[in-house]
């Protein structure tokens, strides 16, 4: 049998690996679009991975282990819409309280889970699994969602202004709480892809940043759901390249090759922030991100 | 006068608000795992600071809280949030033990301030991507530096799997053991160590800098009105850069102190979230420094807690870190609560 080379099927893989994080930034994306920028994705990633993975252990059914994810995802996120919409408080501190907690209880509940098994998703043609073609679906349905309907521009003016929207009879308080529900759905969903099918196991903090990468891609996609999928392919390549480095015995250390998809994500968001202020950034998040 | 009575009544009836949610939501949390509340404040209270050796623990832990917190409010007065304490702690970890290493670890009496030293000069190079990312390409610091976190810790943990790893520790990844003469020394009969005295030391000297010294004035100028400052000159890039690094030295600091007296070797996950613990008290004390010490000691003390709560309740010890992410959501809630009554009465004046 021929060596397997260290490109074969490195987009399938990259897709695999971007998977969990297509749909926390298709959240996150949404999230940002009505003014707020949610760092506990992080956090209700975590949660999805730990509920979804036990909903699947003791059900058997992945599927029902995805509706789980998406479920805790969205209720935690809930939390985050208190602090941030009638409460006031800072974004990134009320994120970051999000994070702690929802990792935190994901902790706690996942110290349960350690030892199950989960059966998963049976792939389907060429190493695609149910979760890697639902998130590429998702990114079309959302984009064209986004940009084509009349709720997609309600959620777009809010961003910009909310008084605007205000006075086109838009209620900016109720889209930006479902803008933030809507990320946490997205981002549990991807938590609990990540532990049902990616890893197939849980373990504490497993989402390992991938959150807080998902912030900062959705402003390298300009707040643009099409673009959100080449920024987590990026991500997922990075990934798969440092996975298959490693299993080809690569001089480069795994640990080194680990902080790949951390340094990648870095370097285009720090690329992507020189141009921000010509952007097409939400005008409400322009003050939360450079004050 | 009239003004100042209504600050303080506003500061103490907030502080009062987040105590009641705070106190309402772990309530609801221990009842949902089947706990009585009382029972399990009370033993938090009793495993964090009843006695002797759960004061020690608890002083243990709050050391590096205590600096990532003085980490994350130089550059929180100057306006900026960095959460980058966790890297810097790993990285000033690795390079006071990479000058330990490269030494050859001669007996002196200099080898413990000089590995502090490069531990805290670690921290402050690790914050000088986001800071320089900040100035040159306005970047936002506060993901600049999460993402960061993340390969300081895998940098760590390289080492000590690898190149540094000690032929001797049988498997486990750990580099050698610090000698005697780069250990910093251990208070009373406890696990706590010098660097708590250092700790306190450095947030009474900050707090008189950030209150009393121009620098500090500088900085709050900034805060308050960015634009201001800007047009005050082309000193405004060097102080956001001087303030982020200022911070790093200090979260270096607090990761070359847990090397150097509590674990006595680099070995990986070896900040135990004191990072963004930090950030937490940075927050409960309002970016103050001295009332970062007595936060310091409440958080340190219910994380430290967890461990007595596993042995003598039976409750995973992750149930503190539960409670810790309810006390950021209960502060967050009540301030954001009382600006928001602040500001209705402003608005209902206008």
């Amino acid at each position: 049998m021929a060596e397997a080379g260290i490109f074969d099927g490195l987009v399938v893989s990259s897709i695999r690996a971007a998977t969990p994080l297509i749909y926390v930034l298709l959240g996150e994306c949404l999230t940002q679009r009505v003014g707020r920028i949610n760092l506990g994705v992080e956090g209700q990633m975590l949660v999805g991975a730990a509920a979804g993975y036990g909903v699947a252990a003791a059900s058997g059914n992945p599927w029902l282990g995805l509706l789980a994810g998406a479920v805790v995802g969205s209720v935690l996120s809930l939390v985050y819409a208190v602090l941030t919409v009638p409460a006031r408080a800072n974004q990134f501190a009320s994120g970051l309280a999000v994070w702690m907690l929802g990792f935190g209880l994901s902790a706690y509940v996942g110290a349960g889970l350690v030892g199950q098994h989960v059966e998963g998703f049976t792939p389907l043609a060429n190493g695609f699994t149910p979760t890697m073609v639902l998130a590429l679906l998702l990114v079309p349905c959302i984009g064209l969602w986004l940009y084509t309907t009349r709720t997609g521009l309600a959620w777009r003016a809010v961003g910009e202004s909310p008084d605007v929207a205000r006075a086109a009879g838009v209620q900016p308080a109720l889209v930006i709480v479902l803008g933030i529900a809507a990320g946490g759905l997205l981002s549990g969903l991807g938590g609990a892809a990540l532990s049902v099918d990616y890893t197939r196991t849980w373990a504490e903090g497993m989402s390992g940043g991938r959150g807080l990468v998902a912030v900062g891609l959705v402003i390298v996609a300009r707040w643009n759901p099409w673009w959100t999928l080449p920024a987590a392919l990026l991500f997922g390549c990075a990934e798969a390249m440092s996975l298959r480095m490693q299993a080809a015995h690569s001089a480069i250390p795994a640990h080194l090759l680990h902080t790949l998809p951390y340094l990648a994500s870095l370097a285009v968001f720090a690329i992507a922030c020189v141009r921000l202020r010509d952007s097409g950034a939400p005008a409400a998040l322009k003050n939360v991100l450079e004050r | 006068m009239n003004a100042m009575l209504s600050m303080v009544r506003a500061q103490t009836s907030g502080g009062a608000t987040a105590l009641a949610l705070f106190v309402a939501f772990a309530s609801v949390f221990f009842l949902a795992i089947g706990s009585n509340p009382l029972a399990m404040l009370a033993e938090i209270a009793r495993s964090a600071w009843g006695d002797s050796y759960a004061l020690g623990e608890t002083l243990l832990r709050a050391t590096p809280i205590l600096l990532c917190a003085l980490a994350t409010i130089v550059p929180a007065r100057a306006g900026l949030i960095s959460v980058g304490a966790e890297g810097q702690l790993y990285f000033g970890a690795l390079a006071g033990t990479g000058l330990l290493l490269a030494s050859g670890a001669p007996a002196s009496a200099w080898m413990l301030p000089a590995v502090l030293l490069a531990g805290a000069i670690g921290g402050a190079l690790w914050a000088l991507t986001p800071a320089l990312l900040r100035v040159g390409a306005n970047a936002n610091e506060t993901i600049s530096t999460l993402l960061l976190n993340y390969v300081a810790a895998l940098l760590v943990t390289w080492l000590v799997y690898g190149p540094w790893k000690n032929p001797q520790s049988q498997g486990w990844p750990a580099s050698i053991e610090f000698p005697m003469e780069a250990r910093l020394p251990l208070l009373w009969e406890s696990r706590a160590h010098a660097g708590l005295l250092i700790a306190l030391v450095l947030a009474v000297v900050l707090h008189v800098l950030l209150t009393r010294s121009r620098w500090g004035l500088e900085l709050d100028l900034m805060r308050s009105n960015p634009r201001a400052a800007l047009l005050a000159g082309f000193g405004q890039r060097r102080r956001i850069v001087l303030a982020l690094l200022a911070g790093g030295l200090l979260a270096g600091l607090a990761g070359i102190a847990e090397t150097a007296a509590v674990q006595g070797r680099l070995q990986a996950d070896l900040s135990n979230g004191a990072g963004l613990s930090g950030f937490l008290v940075a927050w409960l004390a309002r970016n103050h420094a001295l009332r970062a010490i007595a936060w310091a000691l409440v958080v340190g003390g219910l994380l430290a807690a967890g461990d007595g709560l596993q042995m003598n309740a039976n409750i995973p010890s992750s149930a503190t870190l539960v409670v810790q992410g309810l006390l950021f959501v209960a502060v967050l809630l009540a301030s954001g609560l009382r600006d928001w009554r602040h500001a209705r009465a402003g608005a209902s004046h206008g």
